[in-house]
């Protein structure tokens, strides 16, 4: 049982993981290109 | 990127804002694979019963070929495709790049993670953590393909190369991994054959454990979707920031250099000024 | 295109005959690479003669990454440059430049080959079988290395980039090649019995990268 809880676990994480790092990403650049549209506005 | 020309106040924008839709299609998506995916791992690990033959190791089977089918199929599909589509002189466009890296980039995650869980599943289930039979072999080798693609992106270079290279990468590892898989299923085969990995054919499971099952493979595909979506947006944002970042990183270099400049100018003054 | 392709092809080989880079360095490494193979399975003949055909493919791909590096580098960026302008059909300088790797694969290939009897004691059933194993495999080698070497070329981190790049690829080839060489030298693990299924994949691996490298070398060449 172990094992599957493991893999869950794993598998879950690891997603999680990268969808955090997508979101963070992706806020930055939002806020770098309004930033940069403020300046070149 | 179709997007709608309706937000008057974006204009002049260095790339254009999501649309108030398009925000919510992908905010919906996100929470709708969130619930399906805890719906998925309740059912999995508590509601479902164990399996005659394989007790408890058939939970893993909930969540194993979902991701396999998200990375193989999914990712891998629409990234060759994505390819084809750019390659192709009279639909080439950049969406299609950008869509081909996003796909290989969230599906290189989900392959390394098909290959984890199923290793997880093997080695209770055959006793083994690896086995060089058809599936996992070619599995395996692409992952090192898509990893192979993701060094091509990072080699500095323009635009319009490293998106030829990168496509024609792409379509090599689509040419190439069915004729891997083909060479490796004449060895041997270890790997569950015709239950369920036939997919949409009558599945030898029944009842609420195939319920479950179905509910993963749609729980997986929608956190596919809306990391896609997430990566694609990043994707597009990097490109037309590219030039940005620089300009901004040169700008507070310069303004740094004139303070430095402006100090030591200061400085330096008062001594001419007095002899 | 076939004319382009030999003129290509001609001027690869001419430059290796003079240069002898493919001999001289790419050879004694293959041959290297059997000794140190020697060296890790143990001086008792019976595992090196069972693995045998897998060495000898081993070695072969380990050539093929350096052979279509050695390509690679013959064309400068001026002469990449010149070789475009000249008005040559693209899929013609595919063609040569993997005519002409495949030969000197061809050449290594006996080299190691020879090797490969000398050191690992094995005894040939076939030669029939061994020989077009090996022309299969070589063509189908050579067109997916010319292919990344196009792929990679101008980068700086070619060298580190290419073997990464190819080598998963070309490994249906290492599958088929043992797989026949099994088969041709009457050694064990002869699941398959006949190596001829082995061969046809080899030849269809072949037809199927001469076949995209024909279509796709064009395009890819107009940005790098």
């Amino acid at each position: 049982m172990s094992y599957i809880v493991a893999g869950y676990a794993i598998a879950l994480t690891t997603l999680a993981v990268y969808a955090g790092l997508l979101v963070v990403r992706r806020r930055r650049l939002e806020r770098l290109a309004a930033r940069v549209e403020d300046e070149q506005s | 990127m179709t997007l709608s020309t309706a937000d008057a106040p974006t204009a002049g924008r260095v790339v254009p804002k999501w649309t108030r839709r398009r925000t919510w299609t992908v905010r919906i998506l996100g929470i709708a694979a969130l619930v399906s995916i805890v719906c998925t791992v309740w059912l999995g690990l508590w509601i479902t019963p164990p399996d005659k033959v394989q007790h408890q190791l058939v939970r893993l089977l909930y969540i194993h070929p979902p991701i396999a089918w998200v990375a193989l199929y999914c990712a891998f599909g629409i990234a060759a495709l994505a390819s084809i589509l750019w390659l192709w002189p009279r639909t080439r466009s950049p969406l299609w790049d950008r869509l081909a890296a996003s796909a290989v980039e969230v599906g290189a995650v989900f392959t390394a993670l098909t290959l984890v869980t199923g290793s997880i599943w093997g080695r209770p289930t055959w006793g083994v953590w690896w086995a060089w039979d058809a599936r996992l072999t070619s599995t395996a080798l692409l992952f090192v393909m898509l990893l192979g693609y993701l060094a091509l992106r990072r080699v500095p270079s323009d635009a319009d190369t490293r998106s030829r290279r990168c496509a024609v990468a792409a379509l090599i590892a689509a040419v190439d991994v069915p004729i891997v898989h083909f060479s490796v299923d004449w060895w041997k085969t270890l790997h569950q054959g015709a239950t369920v990995l036939n997919a949409n054919l009558s599945p030898t499971v029944h009842g609420s454990m195939a319920w479950t099952l179905l509910l993963g493979f749609v729980a997986f595909t929608l956190v596919f979707a809306w990391m896609l979506a997430m990566r694609l947006r990043i994707e597009t944002l990097e490109q037309a920031l590219e030039g940005a970042e620089l300009d901004e990183a040169l700008h507070e270099r310069w303004a740094e250099g004139d303070a430095s400049v402006g100090a030591s100018a200061r400085r330096t003054e008062p001594a001419e000024a007095a002899p | 295109m076939w004319r382009d392709g030999a003129l290509v092809a001609g001027k690869d080989l001419r430059i290796e005959a003079r240069s002898r880079v493919v001999l001289n360095q790419v050879a004694p490494f293959g041959l290297v690479v059997l000794v140190l193979f020697a060296f890790a399975l143990g001086p008792s003949p019976a595992p090196l003669t069972n693995a045998a055909p897998g060495l000898f493919w081993v070695s072969v791909l380990f050539a093929t990454v350096l052979a279509v590096q050695r390509s690679v580098a013959v064309e400068s960026s001026e002469a990449r440059d010149g070789l475009r302008l000249s008005g040559l059909d693209p899929a013609g300088v595919f063609l040569g430049k993997t005519l002409a790797v495949a030969a000197e694969l061809a050449a290594l290939e006996v080299i190691l080959a020879v090797g490969v009897v000398l050191f690992y004691g094995v005894v040939v059933h076939s030669l029939w079988a061994l020989v077009a194993a090996c022309v299969a495999g070589t063509l189908g080698l050579a067109a997916a290395g010319t292919l990344y070497g196009a792929l990679a070329g101008g980068l700086r981190v070619r060298e580190t980039l290419l073997p990464f790049l190819l080598l998963p690829v070309v490994a249906p080839v290492l599958v088929a090649g043992t797989r026949a060489w099994q088969s041709a030298l009457g050694s064990g693990g002869g699941t398959g019995g006949s190596g001829d299924p082995w061969l046809r994949l080899l030849c269809v691996f072949a037809a199927v990268y001469l076949a995209l490298g024909v279509v796709i070398f064009g395009p890819l060449q107009e940005a790098s």
